[in-house]
């Protein structure tokens, strides 16, 4: 989202660790109004408020990603570093930070409020969870630490709103003038700034100290490719460094070993400790949750308590929505008379969409399960246990959460996997993850399985075959691709904070899920919306001569593309008719539901989703080859079975990789890879049943 | 900030090695994941306690919660408290 509107507005930044109360701060300055957009050029979400402060002054809040210092590992951290250093050209340079602290952890937290005292902009400190710090027994004076960074301090509980009045009252005009650098250092290391400085004034750089403390502090940020930065600013940095090293100093270490000291001094004198810290109920939690052997039960408990809920409490509204579509249908079928503008309503649009929207309540339920997860502290535990099981496969335990909200669909799951540092994980977490069975595959298996099992038992059975067939090809896959990608010499080792256990903050946590059921229904009202009535007008043009519907769809330019591509479909035992609906849904796999109907000219009945299931699956039993035999025999229909657990079928999935990828190439790849995957592995089980006499 | 020779280093005790449910100091940090393991919050002269062993180990540094695998372990060198 651009920010265009709000260019005039003094800008304040929320920076502070991840799992900081961050958030939870940003909502009690806002009363939770706010804007998510992207950062321009990355998939990195932006979040900002216009807010007033109690002087009456408007101003731009905005929540940069959680980051540990200034020296990034992910993209989300690079965005922090390239905004508060100004290099980020479409993004205005904050005018003060707001750098929220953990009371409770000073020295972890005080190492990023130097670093942003030393990018010379003004910094007010929210020192967070006293109250937590003070039932560890932690006495703190805010005006002492005040006075040692040489920054305003407030303290603040986020959680219970304690504090936020006088944060605001902060945020008075003028602002506070950026603080100096609390440290000086030895005279080679303040020569080496001072003249990197200047050379980067004559490049023509804006705040050449500033990136010159960064430069020589860093040196991935002087060594690797910089988007954001000159290459001769780096070369100069990479001079500037290598004369100190001559002279027996290395600039990053000895500006750590500063910082280091200046924040020991600091905490000495505003922080006293009033007795040892027992064992917290976290501990006690954890003691149950990650244990050896009963932490794996704990687990799995949690697991089958999620999905058990997905599929026992998502039938309720999706009911509901089966009815909204049935009304909805009859009410604009009665408004227009009949024709093909009564038939696109109603059979294209209506229907095609609210056959994909029918899948919105599960795929909701899932994320706010999966978010009171990550909120509660507990995702943080399971991220550790799997770390066991994933890197015997080459992923890191941080690949657990992408793959688990694939089970909800594939492009949230892509985005979370910026939280993996390796890139060579990510990208194995990334092709591999559309294997993860999502929602929207479940109305094709809704048709399919009733074909091959009658009994409920045996169907339940199948779907759990369903979903363990496909994490097991893409568990078993990333095995054998990090051996290619060579992921085992290039993995960062396993490093994780585990939070205290809490009460998840329930609005951001409803908050984010509305985010993700929004954007589902964009998908649904923009990809999807096209597709259908694409597919509609293919299947309705050009019009049979007879006007039976029985004929039409061998009439439709559909029914004759299906003709076409029937050599390709027919040794996986298919017809031109799941030729064509496979062909329909090859950009979105739920429109084969649609599709199938189309073709066997099946009316959706408005209140009653299992019956229409029920008629297509009639109509697919009761079709005869020429000869007489059944034209789809459970061979078929298990060939057609394993070609949808395995495809892709997902545009905007193929459209997100790309993006996080930043390359066609591995977005390419995975599409024709996946499909030629499916259709290799339909092929085997046709031509294998096939031989062996199924 | 590294040892000065190979014996020195190799008779510190690291977190690795160091005993379930004790506390010690951080004497130092050497190896090649030093920034990883500032960043996250290990430092010299930080207290540390280590919580449990395993294919990753967890420690309390600060009062808050540290998983780290042993690599990472072996390149902080501890003394008791």
């Amino acid at each position: 989202m651009s920010t265009g509107e709000n260019n005039a507005l003094p800008k304040v930044a929320l920076v502070g660790h991840p799992n900081v109360g961050k958030t939870t701060l940003f909502n009690q300055l806002t009363g939770e109004r706010r804007k998510v957009g992207n950062y321009a050029g990355v998939t990195v979400e932006k979040v900002s408020a216009t807010i007033f402060t109690p002087h009456g002054h408007q101003l731009e809040l905005v929540d940069l990603p959680g980051c540990y210092s200034l020296t990034p590992e992910s993209p989300d951290e690079r965005v922090t570093r390239d905004v508060l250093l100004g290099d980020f050209a479409e993004e205005a340079r904050p005018d003060l930070i707001i750098n929220v602290v953990d009371a409770a952890s000073l020295e972890r937290h005080l190492p990023l409020t130097l670093q942003l005292i030393e990018l010379g902009l003004p910094v007010l400190v929210a020192l967070n969870q006293v109250d937590r710090a003070e039932a560890k027994g932690l006495r703190l004076n805010p005006q002492v630490l005040s006075d040692e960074l040489g920054v305003p301090v407030v303290a603040c509980q986020a959680t219970s709103g304690k504090g936020v009045v006088q944060l605001k009252q902060a945020l008075r005009f003028p602002l506070p003038p950026a603080a100096e650098r609390r440290w000086k250092g030895s005279a080679a290391l303040e020569h080496a700034i001072a003249d990197l400085s200047k050379k980067l004034e004559a490049l023509g750089m804006e705040r050449p100290e500033v990136h010159a403390l960064q430069l020589l502090g860093d040196t991935d940020y002087r060594v690797k490719v910089q988007p954001k930065l000159p290459r001769e600013a780096q070369i100069a940095a990479r001079e500037a460094a290598a004369a100190c090293i001559k002279e027996n100093l290395v600039p990053e270490d000895e500006i750590i070993k500063l910082r280091t000291q200046t924040i020991r001094r600091a905490i000495t004198a505003a922080a006293h400790t009033m007795g040892n810290e027992g064992e917290t109920l976290s501990d006690k939690i954890d003691r149950a949750a990650l244990h050896p052997i009963g932490g794996w039960f704990f687990f799995a408990a949690i697991m089958f308590a999620i999905f058990w809920s997905i599929f026992r409490f998502a039938e309720i509204p999706m009911h509901w929505v089966e009815l909204g579509v049935g009304y909805t249908k009859d009410w604009v079928g009665g408004l227009l008379p009949e024709g093909d503008l009564n038939s696109l309503l109603t059979d294209g649009i209506i229907e095609g969409v609210g056959a994909v929207v029918i899948f919105l309540p599960q795929i909701l339920l899932l994320f706010l399960l999966i978010g009171l997860l990550e909120g509660s502290g507990y995702m943080s535990r399971a991220t550790f246990l799997m770390d066991k099981v994933m890197a015997q496969v080459g992923l890191s335990g941080k690949s657990f959460l992408p793959l688990l909200s694939g089970y909800a669909c594939a492009i949230p799951g892509v985005m979370a996997t910026r939280s993996i540092n390796s890139n060579k994980q990510r990208l194995l977490t990334i092709l591999v993850l559309p294997w993860q069975s999502c929602t929207a595959r479940l109305p094709v298996y809704a048709i399919l399985i009733p074909l091959l099992i009658p009994s409920v038992l045996g169907q339940t059975t199948m779907m759990f075959f369903i979903y363990f067939l496909g994490t097991g090809t893409a568990l078993g896959v990333a095995w054998l691709l990090s051996k290619r990608i060579g992921v085992g010499e290039a993995a960062p080792h396993f490093l994780l904070e585990l939070p205290p256990y809490r009460l998840p903050d329930f609005s951001y946590v409803f908050r984010h899920v509305l985010d993700r059921g929004l954007a589902f229904l964009r998908k649904a009202g923009s990809l999807i919306l096209g597709i259908v009535i694409l597919l509609w007008a293919l299947g309705t043009y050009p019009k049979a001569p007879s006007g039976e519907e029985q004929d039409q769809f061998n009439y439709s330019a559909m029914g004759r593309i299906g003709h076409f591509i029937e050599p390709v479909v027919k040794p996986l035992g298919w017809d031109a008719r799941l030729g064509t609906a496979t062909l329909a849904s090859f950009a979105a796999r739920e429109v084969f539901v649609s599709q199938v109907a189309v073709s066997f000219a099946v009316e959706e009945d408005e209140d009653d989703e299992d019956a229409f299931r029920a008629q297509i699956r009639t109509a697919m039993t009761d079709s005869r080859k020429p000869d007489g035999s059944p034209a789809y025999p459970p061979l078929t229909v298990f060939s057609v079975l394993i070609f949808y657990i395995y495809a892709l079928q997902c545009l905007p999935t193929t459209a997100v990789v790309q993006r996080e990828t930043k390359s066609w190439k591995w977005a390419l790849a995975q599409l024709a890879g996946m499909s030629l995957f499916a259709y290799l592995a339909a092929l085997i089980v046709y031509q294998g049943g096939s031989l062996l006499g199924f | 900030m590294a040892f000065t020779t190979e014996l020195e280093r190799d008779s510190a005790l690291n977190l690795s090695q160091a005993a379930v449910g004790c506390e010690f100091q951080i004497k130092q940090l050497d190896g090649p994941s030093c920034k990883q393991l500032r960043e996250i919050g290990f430092c010299e002269e930080m207290r540390v306690r280590k919580v449990s062993n395993g294919r990753n180990l967890i420690c309390a540094v600060c009062g808050t919660r540290l998983a780290l695998s042993h690599k990472l372990a072996e390149q902080v060198f501890v003394t008791a408290l």
